[in-house]
């Protein structure tokens, strides 16, 4: 089978140091996304152990294996978790979460978490959509601006182009930045456009590298647009599978010039950890009313 | 009780073809709710609104000009060339916008009748001389139809008519101003089923139903929750599954401000003397169109008088794609709600609506309206 250069690494992790028995809450939170799944479990708000794969057909069975694998070599079952909320394309399709919550809520309440109280503008560049956010200091949405008419600027766009230039996803950011010279941007209306565009310059003789800054530069152009028709306060920050490019996400600190905070967790886990957050909020709340 | 109402909605063209074998008068498709109706009414003719079917297109393309073309006026000249409204006498437009009138004109050329009329509706209704002009183009259009029907609209008939359509819009308020109460005995889906079957059924058979409803009303309790009370603003609009759809998220519309809703009916004909003169005032002085309300855009105190009238806290702003009218006047209306203290989201509507990306959008934006401290 030929090498699949779209794939991007799908894995879980979890906190050996945290004893989740000992923890006085348990709640997850499950992205069940266009192209990728995400789910996050908190032990007493805490991140305890999550999961990043592809989304399959079926969002139930997607919601489930992805709930499966973070709770892995944990110790821990699905009936220990106390409360989950779903969010994503496929949350209204997750059986055993109590509560759909929208991605956008999801995205803005995991970023506050992820980069602290000061963020302001989020972008979520996920894989069929981008989202600007705009949110107070407790991550609640103030306002939003979504783009979700074609997949130019989001993680399957990055996913065409790796295939179509056989260079491996996560190493297209660093390869862009190769390049002496910033080539001009590739048309960015279309995925399918901007990859008959990428054919015609490689005909050309373009080498990759100038062809991927070239899409990169394209990628970056199109979100700003969203996020300058949103208004970008400081401080910025990028959740979703595309915040691990840097390719894009360099150009497009340039274009905006303000620079956006640096992860200290996966992007790609924000939705699923705002869900869990929230998932920790109503279960005091139903502690509390017992 | 809104039984009825949907009936019409759904089978207009079996109740049009109904009514014209039953009375043997004549049915005229209008394109725009600037047509002055009353002179058709008076002439024994049933106007009937052309709309829509929210189904792909794929017919329209040789028969309209441009790619980037409203979708609703794509979507209403696919009806025509569909020949769903085959059954029709004749088509009339009256001045709005360009995109419908294109439709008019293609219908025109392409599905020929018997009648067909260009009402030369002034655009600058705000002008000292617009009320006068447009008497004459009223008085111009009485005489085609009176030539085309063979029938004299005299004083008794004009004034008849005029009564049968004021008491509509009076009943059509009625039912409106239930929606105020912190429960409204209605869904916005019935509202809008309601005021569209207005528009394609015989008036004088309308408000009897109108009025059968106004008195069941009183006392009726919806099983469900009001929600987020929301105001829906903009172009054309009579999609169902999406008013439904945000409805099922714990939200009511309670208020619109379009033209398949409050802008057709708000204000009635105040009659004087010269009947022409008072039906050209009513059709100047109503809630404009936004083809037509420049200078000063009078839209904007009438949306937050009736936003502040029926308490609603957010509004979903409506605009059918490459609609330029509309495009220029959503900024400063979401401006002047926002600032009001009313939120606003913002959408693009195609002939057919992404019915999944509407609902994340909208219930993200009721999210923010409605998540609480509990959540946070």
């Amino acid at each position: 089978m030929d090498k699949q250069f779209w794939r991007w690494k799908e894995y879980n992790w979890k906190e050996e140091k945290l004893n989740w028995k000992e923890a006085r809450s348990i709640t997850a939170g499950i992205d069940v996304g266009s192209v990728s799944s995400q789910a996050v479990i908190l032990t007493a708000g805490k991140i305890f152990a999550y999961s990043s794969q592809r989304t399959g057909s079926d969002s139930p069975q997607s919601a489930q294996k992805a709930i499966n694998w973070a709770l892995e070599g944990t110790g821990m079952k699905l009936e220990d978790i106390q409360f989950i909320v779903g969010t994503g394309y496929g949350r209204v399709n997750i059986p055993f979460a109590q509560k759909a919550i929208t991605e956008i809520a999801c995205h803005a309440r995991g970023a506050n978490f992820m980069y602290g109280s000061s963020v302001r503008t989020i972008l979520d560049m996920g894989g069929q959509d981008c989202k600007a956010i705009r949110c107070d200091e407790r991550g609640k949405v103030v306002s939003f601006l979504m783009n979700d008419k074609c997949a130019a600027g989001t993680g399957r766009g990055m996913e065409v182009f790796a295939d179509l230039l056989t260079i491996p996803i996560e190493e297209i950011g660093d390869l862009s930045f190769t390049v002496e010279q910033e080539p001009p941007p590739v048309s960015c209306t279309c995925v399918v456009f901007a990859k008959s565009e990428a054919l015609r310059l490689l005909r050309q003789g373009w080498p990759k590298n100038k062809v991927v800054a070239s899409y990169c530069s394209a990628m970056a152009h199109r979100v700003v647009t969203l996020l300058e028709r949103v208004g970008v306060e400081k401080e910025f920050a990028i959740t979703g599978g595309i915040g691990k490019n840097r390719g894009v996400v360099g150009r497009i600190e340039k274009e905006l010039n303000v620079k956006a905070l640096t992860p200290t967790w996966d992007t790609q886990i924000a939705g699923a950890l705002g869900a869990a957050l929230f998932a920790q909020a109503l279960l005091e709340k139903t502690k509390s009313l017992n | 009780m809104f039984e009825v109402f949907k009936n019409w909605e759904k089978q207009r063209h079996t109740y049009a073809k109904e009514w014209k074998k039953t009375t043997g008068g004549k049915v005229l498709g209008y394109f725009c709710t600037y047509v002055p109706e009353e002179i058709l009414y008076a002439a024994g003719v049933l106007p009937v609104r052309i709309l829509g079917s929210h189904e792909p297109t794929d017919l329209t393309e040789p028969h309209i000009f441009g790619g980037m073309f409203c979708p609703f006026s794509r979507d209403c000249l696919a009806q025509g060339l569909k020949g769903r409204y085959d059954y029709l006498d004749g088509i009339m437009i009256a001045q709005s916008c360009l995109h419908i009138r294109q439709a008019f004109t293609s219908w025109q050329k392409h599905i020929p009748l018997e009648f067909s009329y260009y009402l030369c509706m002034p655009n600058n209704v705000q002008s000292s001389r617009a009320e006068d002009y447009l008497a004459g183009e009223i008085l111009e259009f009485k005489k085609a139809v009176e030539e085309w029907t063979g029938k004299e609209i005299n004083e008794e008939s004009l004034s008849q008519s005029i009564e049968t359509y004021n008491h509509s819009r009076r009943l059509l308020h009625q039912v409106y101003s239930t929606r105020k109460q912190e429960n409204p005995p209605l869904t916005g889906e019935e509202a809008m089923e309601m005021v569209i079957s207005n528009q394609m059924t015989d008036k004088s058979e309308h408000n009897q139903a109108l009025g059968d409803l106004v008195k069941n009303l009183e006392g009726r309790k919806l099983d469900r929750q009001t929600g987020t009370r929301l105001m829906l603003i903009g172009s054309e609009n009579d999609d169902i599954p999406f008013i439904h759809m945000l409805e099922s998220l714990n939200a009511t519309v309670v208020i619109d401000e379009h033209c398949t809703g409050t802008r057709y009916f708000w204000n009635e004909v105040v009659t004087q003397n010269d009947l022409i003169k008072a039906i050209s005032k009513r059709y100047i002085d109503r809630p404009p169109c936004p083809s037509k309300d420049w200078e000063v855009r009078r839209r904007i105190p009438h949306i937050l008088s009736l936003a502040k009238e029926y308490q609603v806290s957010g509004a979903i702003l409506i605009q059918q794609k490459f609609c330029d009218p509309h495009e220029l006047d959503i900024p400063a209306i979401a401006k002047a709600l926002e600032t009001n203290g009313i939120r606003t989201l913002f959408l693009e509507f195609d002939v057919t609506v992404p019915i999944g990306q509407f609902k994340t959008r909208c219930e993200a934006f009721l999210e923010i309206l409605q998540q609480e401290e509990e959540l946070f």
